[in-house]
């Protein structure tokens, strides 16, 4: 079995600030990370291929310092790892980056039949999660989003059973392969690499394709792909504060106040909620 | 303005503004831009002075001077031939014969921004007997429903699903596609934004129109909450955007509204029997229960500075008393002290009741933006420097510890008056 997993460097969100005077983003000390769902993915995926068999190929999109997640992946246990870099590729919304990796995912898949994608199910950074079903589409593989198991590959009918977190609890599905999946953190647990991967993921090569060995329409490509734009970025709106109780040294005295005004102002709204559930109506 | 060796004026990055989009990269018709250890960087030796990059950046963080602004032209893809898409559409998810909530918020929200763009509000409805559902969609304010009635419909599967939806928009051409951002949802947007090679635009927050160019301005959190973007489709149609439940107000229902109900054929093939088939469902044991924190009119959410397992019969009991029930911030996930379909926020579920009590809650953005919608904020914090407490409507500084018996006492003689 021959699995793609398609990995996204971003920036470690949980450290990102807003600096409260200026109103800009503190992007001093803000690490590259992989995105989680995505190395959860190529842990699903290595893992399969040890029961099944075959290979890994994990793949990324991004700027040349995006190798490093590649070769994380690489010391999970996936063979064989591809960079897709190219200043051409820059500044892509979700439909230009599902037709790059999908072009790539066709051009891996003629010289090695592909039988299953696996993505996360978003990244960190933009959490969208459009990216995996527009590369599933494109392709025309089945998809499967928002995948916390994998339940079995049956290699004589060509089927894979999963099971996806949806609306008010999980649905076991099944579908025909080549398919695409896309992770829930559930999907697998992460292993710590060992040393040998590790020594081994730093010797390998990873390849860099550019748009030239893609192949494929540049005008398709990147910001030129891209049917979205920003207009304008701003930071988040500030509700303004309201009343302040400070418990200071009597708790007893400020609780009362409080709840004195917040009945008082709040009237309406907590008759409402207080008279709920079939108690009697105020007289 | 700052010149290299070759005497040219040079653009350069503002560090602080830059937020990494590397729009400037692909754009820049020399490869002068790079990206440096997280932030873009300008080698001014390259650089020509051509102020490309000034013109794409969403931040204003590029620093230049043109000598004479000259509008850019033949950026992006040919125009497309926009004209003959009209209406808003609402893509209306039905489960066993209702209509999701979220579809009704959006078929609100289309109402209003039609009036903006004097046009019609339109209901795409795929599914098996879903009739009744169309009717209901026009007593929430759709002028015309377009119904798929077809038993291979029954299940939601992304590609019978994917082509049904796509099908409606090539026959119909709305200009504005909305779609409610559930899990099924956000599957399906994606995948007909592909088919039909638009933008779509995920989670939005708020919607507006330009009426002059009609273009449908889409404000969503990016950065894990950390910024705002408005974002905007230019040049396709329709422009396609999700939003998450309880970000658009419920609209009335007008059960006397009248509205027309039209119907599509879907178009099937062989590859029928190729279709996955779902063999199982498994509802999640605590959703029977019915806990979902999205309904609660009250809700006690619970903080890292408050996750502690011996006081959760005490949140219980104020939650309970105000009709409500528990929520939680990520770290308390974590701790595993409440399972995640309790959780606000980014990763977690949107909430937007009445009264929103946070005990020891900061108040990340992750955490904010999933619960601005609340009527009345409520925290409770020993630190009054935190961002919760800055927005809250009433602050209660202290320990919680302290604070909430009393609370309780307080809220339970209240009651007895009221009733």
């Amino acid at each position: 079995m021959h699995i793609i997993c398609c990995v996204k460097q971003v920036p470690d969100t949980t450290q990102v600030k807003i600096d409260p005077a200026t109103n800009t983003l503190v992007r001093t000390g803000v690490e590259s990370i992989c995105n989680p769902y995505d190395l959860v993915a190529a842990e699903a995926a290595v893992q399969l291929v040890e029961k099944y068999g075959g290979k890994v190929t994990v793949i990324s999109m991004g700027p040349p310092q995006a190798e490093s997640v590649l070769r994380e992946c690489l010391a999970l246990g996936a063979h064989e790892a591809i960079l897709l870099s190219d200043r051409a590729f820059g500044g892509a919304d979700t439909l230009a980056t599902s037709y790059t990796l999908s072009q790539a995912i066709s051009r891996i898949a003629a010289k090695d039949p592909v039988h299953l994608v696996i993505c996360g199910k978003q990244a960190v950074d933009g959490d969208t999660g459009q990216t995996g079903p527009g590369i599933a589409t494109r392709l025309g593989f089945n998809q499967f989003t928002y995948v916390s198991e994998i339940m079995g590959v049956d290699p004589e009918r060509n089927t894979i059973t999963v099971k996806r977190e949806i609306e008010g609890g999980a649905e076991v599905i099944e579908g025909k392969l080549p398919a695409l999946l896309t992770a829930e953190l559930e999907l697998s647990t992460i292993r710590y690499a060992s040393l040998p991967e590790l020594v081994r993921s730093l010797r390998q090569t990873v390849r860099v394709w550019g748009a030239k060995e893609l192949g494929g329409l540049p005008e398709r490509l990147g910001l030129k792909g891209s049917p979205t734009s920003v207009k304008e970025i701003f930071a988040p709106p500030v509700r303004g504060g309201g009343l302040v109780f400070d418990s200071g040294q009597n708790s007893e005295r400020v609780v009362k106040d409080f709840l004195d005004t917040f009945f008082e102002k709040e009237k309406r709204l907590l008759d409402g909620l207080l008279t709920k559930d079939g108690h009697a109506q105020e007289h | 303005m700052p010149k290299n060796i070759k005497g040219r004026e040079i653009a350069e990055i503002i560090p602080d503004k830059c937020i990494a989009c590397q729009l400037c990269i692909g754009e820049c018709p020399i490869n002068a831009i790079d990206m440096q250890g997280g932030a873009v960087r300008i080698d001014p030796e390259a650089c020509a002075g051509c102020g490309r990059c000034l013109d794409v950046c969403p931040a204003n963080a590029i620093l230049f001077e043109k000598p004479v602004r000259k509008k850019m032209t033949g950026i992006g893809q040919k125009p497309h031939p926009l004209e003959g898409y009209r209406g808003i559409a609402v893509f209306i998810e039905a489960h066993d014969g209702t209509g999701a909530e979220v579809s009704w918020e959006l078929v609100g929200k289309a109402r209003e921004l039609a009036e903006k763009l004097e046009t019609q509000v339109l209901g795409f409805l795929p599914g098996t007997d879903v009739e009744p559902v169309a009717r209901e969609a026009i007593a929430y304010g759709c002028d015309t429903v377009y119904m798929v009635d077809n038993p291979l419909l029954q299940k939601y599967l992304s590609r019978m699903y994917g082509r049904a939806l796509a099908h409606m928009c090539n026959q119909v051409k709305p200009e504005i596609l909305l779609v409610g951002a559930t899990s099924l949802g956000r599957d399906l947007a994606s995948v007909v934004a592909t088919q039909l090679e638009t933008g779509l635009t995920a989670d939005c927050t708020g919607l507006d129109i330009n009426p002059q160019e009609r273009l449908l301005l889409m404000t969503r959190p990016t950065f894990g909450g950390n910024i705002m973007a408005t974002i905007l489709c230019r040049n396709h149609r329709p422009q396609m955007s999700t939003v998450r439940p309880k970000v658009m107000k419920l609209p009335k229902k007008d059960t006397g509204r009248r509205g027309e109900i039209r119907t599509f054929d879907l178009e099937t093939s062989q590859e029928v029997v190729q279709v996955p088939r779902i063999i199982d469902f498994i509802p999640r044991a605590a959703e029977v229960g019915g806990v979902d924190i999205t309904r609660a009119e009250v809700l006690v959410v619970i903080g890292k500075g408050a996750c502690d397992p011996r006081h959760l019969p005490m949140f219980e009991e104020l939650a309970m008393l105000m009709g409500g029930t528990v929520a939680c911030s990520r770290p308390v996930v974590q701790s595993g002290l409440l399972p995640h379909i309790r959780q606000v926020g980014q990763t977690g579920k949107t909430v937007a009741p009445k009264v929103y009590i946070g005990v020891a809650v900061s108040g990340a953005v992750q955490h904010l933006v999933g619960m601005q919608g609340a009527e009345k904020i409520v925290a409770i914090n020993i630190a009054r420097q935190a961002p919760l407490v800055q927005i809250a409507d009433y602050a209660l500084i202290g320990d919680y510890r302290e604070i909430i018996p009393k609370l309780i006492k307080g809220i339970e003689s209240r009651i007895k008056v009221i009733r």
